[in-house]
């Protein structure tokens, strides 16, 4: 068998019996040399399956970093009547999720902090603390919010009082519609609304 | 080493298939449903209203606080707080409990620690009613001052920061349940010198007058 | 019969013969299970094997709990209710399961610190050591996703935390975030995602890692135990390891391995003993994020870091938390390459024992503060922890009323009394002989030291009657404390103290 054959050969086996053999016959029978045949073979593969394995990893890599892609604002949930937040307090509120998935469960329930200063000015609190997140909770009789994990504590407008938090409270923006106490939710409240 | 392996399977078969202990869920309606009294009472009362000598505020497990106080004055002090220093426990109000929750654990505490009675008793009306000063003076006078003038052995009831802490009704409670841990007897109770204690009226008189001396007529509301 | 008895020996013997000649299976597993371990390769070597067992055990429980358990996070936490109650041995599989994944993880560290100790990852085992980092990197994000299962309360504020420092992170923190949860709340997607990675591609991963790492032992052979004196030489030290085994050798079969069984043995039955008397892990309170009365805490693997994150100073925490990690597994990762070669005992890298005793009391004394977390307020100190009765004992009624406001304005959340109470501030049994009256004033109106000011959330009379309580809090013996030199007027109030 000479050098040319067995390159031939070679190549032909690469393929198997996928239709490449012919082609490869084919160059090879039209006098093509055979280093940049079996070249451009190895190109051809590399790129055909290069260009495969992007387009099948497109759709997967977007299923995956879907979530992070999309933006989510004004949806407003509403928190309650006005008349349940008496002014000067600090209350307890829920709400469902607006943007929850169908297999949520009880995860897609929220809790916050309203506090009404007055009939026109309210704060409405993540219940998440601002330095890890977990939960707050309001003390009415000290007028603190204090949190169990690291013992972070806030005065009642949500800065910061003492303890690890490097901020204050992360709050969400309010408005009043018909008597009622709206809220722009959807997420965690996080360092992006802290402008 | 086969006796731990028998010990094991032992251990096993003892605690079976079901496993024993309380599951979360359980726990779980206990809070949002029906309270345990004891422990409802040890989380959010004990810190003031403890036995004995202990705790800052007047003890609950106190039998003649049970056949004085009803239910319903009780029910209104944990519901709405009272004066300076006793929170409002009902969740309209921004505390932890529902009012049928108040009243199961009123209910609870009145069968842990009461008499049986429904309150009402003690030979004493159960709330504050008007009172003269000037007779509370007397009273004042005779049954407190030698320890609770001024400069009393066991401090003065007329301090102007005191008479701001605490409402009218508060002081008609440190009269009528006193602290007989601490020397300061139930004044609704036979003691030497008085087999009837104060009646229902001198205590009122007593705490008009101790209200009278508040700085500026300053008032205590609830 | 006895015809049938050798016509079958003879059978299977040409059965095994035919498997043989297609696998190859003997040919593999003959020098797996023969190689020659060094002779003096005694306790110290069964750490490995421990962990690789309770490994196995992970992955039959964790499909046998599979089998069951509804990764949904509307029926997780209730799933979870009924493998505990209605399967049978449900209770005693999760049991076996979170049994076992805290003692991978003891029995990983102590693998590793005896490894580090022994200098067994120098030449030639450096990949040895580097893939056993990555899989303890694969089994404590093993540990985490399992806590993720529990689907509890501090399953879901665990996720808060680990939310809270990805979203940190400049710039890409929300990206970075909404990847991590699978949206931008926790919520369904989320517990899906981390089930995917609890139960498809950490275990797979680890699977992958841990074949690795058997080969790498079997072609660099178990490290001696490590004498003073025999040093390391990388240029010659594959020759001189390899004509030592041959002469002074063991085979692992069964020289090493009846000590490997015999703890692995040891380890199960403890194993099972644990898990029958203590029981499983959680479910904890339902994962209802409107149940807010709760105390979050890691699972024991992560209590050190539960720890560290709390004593960060502020200014510079974001920084140490999201570059920390990164460099102490790069550090870990370098051990090799810091040093390949020379002395191996521990007699003759003092250095190293003392890094090593240095971060195991660290991890101890970190998991120790975790699970005390005397930085945390007792949420229920001022309503459930009465005063003691020595400190109410002859008080007058303002000072009485001091000490119901004491309570009342939450103080005993932070400050202890005779011990009980919180430990955040300090315990003020003694306060008034630290402090002046004026001094408690200010402290309690202006707050400091990590305290918060009360001046706004306490009247003049509630302050004028807690710290009239306060000054009352010092040993009868002694004196109120006093500024030197200075001439206070007596405080109001205080005439009828004590």
């Amino acid at each position: 068998m000479s050098e040319q054959e067995k390159q031939q050969e070679k190549g032909s086996c690469g393929c198997g019996g996928c239709g490449c053999e012919q082609k490869a016959k084919a160059a090879a029978t039209a006098g093509v040399t055979p280093a940049p045949r079996r070249g451009f073979m190895l190109k051809l593969g590399v790129g055909l399956l290069g260009i495969g394995g992007a387009i099948t990893a497109l759709p997967i890599v977007g299923y995956l970093i879907g979530p992070a892609t999309k933006r989510y604002s004004n949806l407003w949930v509403e928190l309650g009547e006005l008349s349940i937040f008496p002014h000067g307090a600090t209350r307890f509120a829920t709400f469902l999720n607006p943007i929850r998935q169908p297999t949520d469960g009880d995860s897609a329930k929220t809790a916050c902090w309203v506090r009404c200063i007055d009939a026109t000015h309210f704060q409405v609190f993540a219940i998440n603390c601002a330095h890890l997140g977990c939960p707050v909770r309001w003390f009415e009789q000290s007028k603190l919010f204090m949190c169990p994990c690291h013992g972070g504590v806030y005065y009642q407008d949500g800065t910061r009082a003492a303890g690890p938090p490097p901020r204050g409270l992360f709050e969400y923006v309010w408005k009043i519609e018909g008597g009622k106490l709206l809220i722009d939710a959807g997420r965690l409240p996080g360092l992006e609304e802290s402008t | 080493m086969k006796r731990a392996v028998m010990f094991c399977s032992m251990v096993l078969c003892a605690s079976g298939c079901d496993r024993p202990s309380a599951s979360p869920a359980v726990q779980h309606v206990a809070l949002a449903g029906e309270l345990s009294t004891q422990s409802a009472f040890d989380t959010n009362c004990r810190g003031c209203h403890s036995q004995g000598a202990e705790g800052a505020a007047l003890p609950l497990v106190n039998a003649n606080y049970w056949k004085v106080a009803t239910d319903a004055t009780i029910i209104q002090a944990i519901s709405h707080g009272q004066g300076r220093s006793m929170p409002a426990y009902l969740a309209s109000e921004g505390g932890p409990f529902t009012a049928e929750q108040i009243t199961s654990l009123v209910h609870g505490m009145r069968t842990l620690w009461g008499d049986g009675q429904p309150g009402g008793g003690g030979g004493i009306s159960p709330v504050l009613t008007a009172g003269s000063a000037s007779a509370g003076a007397l009273v004042f006078s005779t049954a407190c001052a030698s320890c609770h003038a001024g400069q009393g052995t066991a401090g003065s009831v007329v301090d102007p920061m005191y008479l701001r802490m605490i409402s009218d009704q508060g002081l008609w409670s440190a009269v009528v349940y006193g602290r007989s841990e601490l020397g300061m007897p139930a004044w609704n109770q036979a003691m030497p010198g008085r087999p009837t204690g104060l009646s229902a009226q001198e205590v009122c008189d007593v705490v008009s007058w101790i209200s009278s001396q508040r700085v500026s007529n300053e008032k205590v509301t609830k | 019969m006895s015809f049938l008895t050798s016509a079958l020996l003879s059978s299977s013997k040409a059965t095994m013969q035919w498997i043989e000649e297609r696998t190859g299976v003997v040919a593999f597993a003959k020098p797996l299970l023969f190689h020659h371990v060094p002779r003096n390769a005694k306790w110290w070597y069964v750490f490995g094997s421990a962990t690789l067992m309770f490994f196995t055990i992970q992955l039959v429980t964790g499909v046998c709990l599979a089998t069951v358990y509804a990764p949904s996070a509307a029926q997780a936490w209730e799933s979870l209710n009924y493998i505990d109650k209605e399967v049978p041995m449900g209770w005693m599989l999760r049991a076996l399961h979170g049994w076992s994944s805290n003692a991978m993880v003891v029995m990983m560290a102590i693998h590793m610190l005896q490894v580090f100790l022994h200098a067994s990852y120098k030449y030639p085992r450096e990949l040895n050591w580097i893939t056993g980092v990555f899989l303890l990197l694969t089994t404590l994000a093993l540990a985490f996703t399992g806590q993720v299962m529990r689907w509890d309360q501090d399953a879901y504020w665990g996720l808060g935390i680990g939310a809270a420092i990805a979203d940190r992170i400049p710039l890409v923190g929300d990206q970075v975030r909404a990847l991590l949860l699978g949206g931008p709340i926790i919520g369904g997607e989320t517990l899906n995602r981390f089930f995917a990675l609890h139960v498809f591609i950490l275990p797979g991963a680890a699977l992958g890692l841990v074949g690795l790492h058997m080969m790498l032992i079997i072609k660099n052979g178990i490290s001696e135990m490590p004498k003073p004196g025999a040093i390391v030489v990388p240029s010659t030290y594959r020759e001189g390891f390899e004509e030592r085994m041959k002469t002074e050798g063991v085979p692992f079969v069964p020289e090493a391995v009846q000590r490997d069984m015999v703890f692995c043995g040891v380890c199960l039955i403890a194993l099972v003993a644990l898990a029958a008397f203590y029981g499983p892990f959680g479910p904890g309170g339902m994962p209802d994020p409107t149940l807010i009365n709760t105390n979050p805490r890691p699972d024991y693997p992560f209590m050190w870091l539960f720890g560290a994150v709390s004593l960060l100073p502020p200014a510079s925490e974001t920084a140490i938390m999201l570059i920390a990690p990164g460099v102490g597994v790069l550090v870990l990762i370098a051990v090799p390459f810091l040093s390949n070669s020379g002395e191996r005992a521990p007699s003759k890298r003092p250095a190293m024992v003392l890094v090593a005793l240095v971060t195991v009391m660290a991890i101890a004394a970190l998991t120790w503060e975790g699970m005390t977390s005397p930085w945390s307020p007792v949420m229920d100190g001022w309503s459930a922890l009465p005063t003691p009765a020595k400190f109410t004992h002859g008080r007058t009624p303002l000072e009485m009323q001091g000490a119901v406001v004491f309570q009342f304005a939450q103080c005993r959340n932070c400050h202890s009394l005779d011990g009980l109470g919180g430990k955040r501030g300090p315990e003020l049994d003694d306060v008034a002989s630290r402090l002046s009256y004026d001094q408690l004033v200010r402290q309690v109106q202006q707050g400091g030291g990590n305290m918060p000011a009360y001046g706004k959330n306490l009247d003049s009379a509630q302050t004028a009657a807690v710290v009239a309580f306060l000054a009352t809090l010092h040993p009868s013996n002694e004196p109120d404390a006093k500024i030197p030199g200075a001439q206070l007027p007596p405080p109001p109030g205080s005439a009828n103290a004590h």
